[in-house]
């Protein structure tokens, strides 16, 4: 791959990343229905896990998997530790994700509605 | 030897997934198979410590990867103390909440137990790690199980309470996540010890930025000031056990990574600085309103966020004594406010609202759990015979050897505050009428909760009469907080391993 096009590429994958964050927190933030800011989470754990994807990335890589014959393909690994983080992050993700849902299935059953401004029983 | 560190993250994660299978075969032993594992915990982490405390810091490596790639338990006098304080305070709120409410039957107490176990775990985790990334699933697991032990009473507000934990609590773990990243694509390792090696060649700025992320992120666990709006709603709404389990395991290992970022791993200059502000900050905006509350629980949820502030103001002053006096908070801490909670909770039992004015005159009706109440309010606000005492006197003593008069000068100020606060309930308790309308019915707990709260309330006057029965273990801790080379070193090859 050319390398103009490469470095291109790859800022417009850290951007990628950030811009999912920045989406997340947007959502988060601003909206009013607890299924949206959960769908926000999610798509910030989404970005990081772009993000500490693109950080192992190396040019031209390869699967981090040795194989015979292949020995001298060590150089050219991407590197396998962010890949692994990533998965237990979307592991854990997923996991706050399903008890944050079950939540508001029962905050739903106590309050009938899923506007967070209807649900303000308990103050700071 | 009883046992290698690694059981105590093993043994309670095997026996949370184990007990509902159990539980088919007899379903009391879902109650009782989590005490008899505390208990194993708790000896194994005493012997463990007593062993450390002599012979050097334990680093366990785990199936075989040596150090900087693999993970490693760092089993040192410092991280021995916490393993070994949660895991008799989970001993002692398995044993108050043995038979917790009466109609609690069978699948609440599983779930209760299970959650509880995962609690535990998770918190012995984050201390005795050695890996950062391996801590944030810790934290993942401290977290989750929380949200859920929040959310255990069905019929109160607990679900909001529980939602806007997990909010805060999400929004963290993802920041944790990014300065994860930040360290790894900087030093290409995850290895605590490892990163503080390495510490120096990194650039400020990533160095700045990645902390402030850290403690971003565990601040919500350690219930640092603008990050703990989920305290007061999740001790209120939680039950009374989960409310001490949270002020004594939780929140003591959330403070333990954030001190663990900042002495060992990050030598980021102002950062102690930030810590006393930090703290003050906590400890003032806490302590004043815990003031103006007037349910039971939230007065104690307040105080116990500025407890933490007043530790965090500790830890921030960054000497020894400094280190020395915090631990010793964080020890008095977790004897006082479980204690407070447990009577607390019983004392308001059978209140709907959990008002403090429901319990005028209670102290007539229920002289024991009143006499248990105000002996932990003496003792938090540091009356001269009780615990608390002497870990506000080593602060003071602390500030004033490095000159910070203005922090002594704040904290004495907070401790009127929080002896006006805790003297109000005491004097309702013993000097109002009761009366039928208002007051509530009084509960009196069961033998196991009473064996509880006398195990505490010993502990608080053992500590106040004879200090000189922890200020060793403090000191060495404290020591070992303080001494980043010699981590690193224990670490990284250099020290003894368990293989024996």
């Amino acid at each position: 791959m050319d390398d103009k096009l490469f470095e291109i590429l790859e800022y417009g994958v850290y951007g990628a990343s950030i811009l999912l964050i920045l989406i997340g927190l947007y959502a988060v933030l601003t909206k009013r229905s607890l299924i949206k800011i959960v769908i926000g989470m999610s798509i910030i754990d989404g970005g990081i896990h772009l993000l500490l994807i693109t950080i192992g990335y190396l040019k031209g890589g390869t699967a981090p998997i040795f194989s015979p014959g292949y020995e001298e393909a060590a150089a050219q690994m991407v590197d396998p530790v962010p890949q692994a983080l990533v998965l237990t992050a979307i592991v854990i993700g997923f996991g706050v994700t399903a008890v944050a849902l079950s939540l508001i299935i029962r905050l739903y059953r106590h309050h009938h509605t899923l506007e967070i401004d209807e649900i303000k029983r308990l103050k700071w | 030897m009883v046992g290698s560190p690694v059981l105590l993250i093993a043994i309670p994660l095997l026996a949370a997934f184990v007990i509902p299978l159990i539980g088919m075969i007899w379903k009391e032993l879902v109650r009782i198979i989590p005490g008899l594992v505390l208990a194993y915990m708790l000896i194994l982490s005493a012997t463990l410590l007593y062993y450390v405390s002599y012979n050097g810091t334990i680093v366990e490596t785990i199936a075989g990867w040596q150090a900087p790639w693999g993970i490693n338990l760092d089993f040192s006098p410092l991280t021995g103390f916490l393993a070994t304080l949660m895991s008799a305070l989970g001993f002692l709120v398995w044993l108050f909440s043995y038979r917790f409410k009466r109609n609690v039957d069978f699948e609440p107490a599983k779930k209760y137990f299970i959650f509880l176990m995962l609690l535990i775990a998770g918190a012995i985790g984050i201390v005795i790690t050695g890996d950062i990334f391996n801590q944030f699933v810790f934290i993942e697991i401290t977290g989750i199980s929380a949200y859920a032990l929040t959310a255990f009473y069905t019929g109160r507000n607990s679900a909001e309470a529980s939602f806007k934990y997990l909010m805060m609590g999400a929004m963290a773990s993802s920041f944790l996540l990014v300065a994860i990243a930040i360290l790894y694509s900087q030093l290409g390792t995850l290895n605590m010890a490892d990163i503080a090696s390495k510490m120096h060649t990194m650039n400020p700025t990533y160095k700045i930025i990645a902390l402030i992320f850290f403690i971003t992120g565990i601040g919500i666990e350690a219930e640092i000031f603008p990050l703990n709006g989920w305290a007061p709603d999740a001790y209120t709404e939680a039950p009374g056990p989960v409310g001490a389990a949270f002020a004594g395991i939780v929140v003591k290992a959330g403070v333990y990574a954030i001190i663990r970022m900042i002495f060992t791993l990050f030598d980021v200059p102002g950062a102690y600085d930030f810590l006393i502000a930090i703290g003050l900050i906590t400890l003032i905006v806490a302590e004043t309103s815990a003031l103006r509350q007037e349910k039971l629980k939230r007065m104690l949820a307040y105080s116990s966020i500025g407890q933490m502030g007043l530790v965090i103001v500790a830890f921030g002053i960054g000497t020894h004594e400094g280190v020395f006096a915090a631990l010793f908070l964080m020890l008095n801490h977790a004897v006082i406010k479980p204690l407070l909670f447990f009577s607390g909770s019983s004392l308001v039992f059978n209140s709907k609202k959990k008002q403090i004015a429901e319990m005028n005159g209670l102290g007539k009706r229920m002289p024991l759990m009143a006499a248990f109440f105000s002996l932990g309010a003496f003792a938090i606000v540091g009356l001269p015979p009780f615990a608390g005492f002497w870990s506000k006197l080593s602060v003071l003593s602390a500030a004033a050897n490095e000159g910070l008069l203005l922090i002594i000068v704040l904290i004495l100020i907070v401790s009127v505050i929080e002896i006006v606060y805790y003297f109000r309930v005491v004097n309702r308790i013993f000097f109002q009428e009761y009366s039928k309308e208002q007051s509530v019915v009084p509960h009196r707990p069961r033998i196991n909760a009473m064996v509880a709260m006398f195990v505490l309330a010993i502990a608080i006057l053992i500590i106040g009469f004879y200090p000189d029965a922890v200020t060793g273990i403090l000191h060495n801790a404290a020591k070992d907080l303080m001494n980043t080379d010699q981590y690193i070193n224990n670490v990284l090859q250099l020290g003894q391993s368990l293989t024996r």
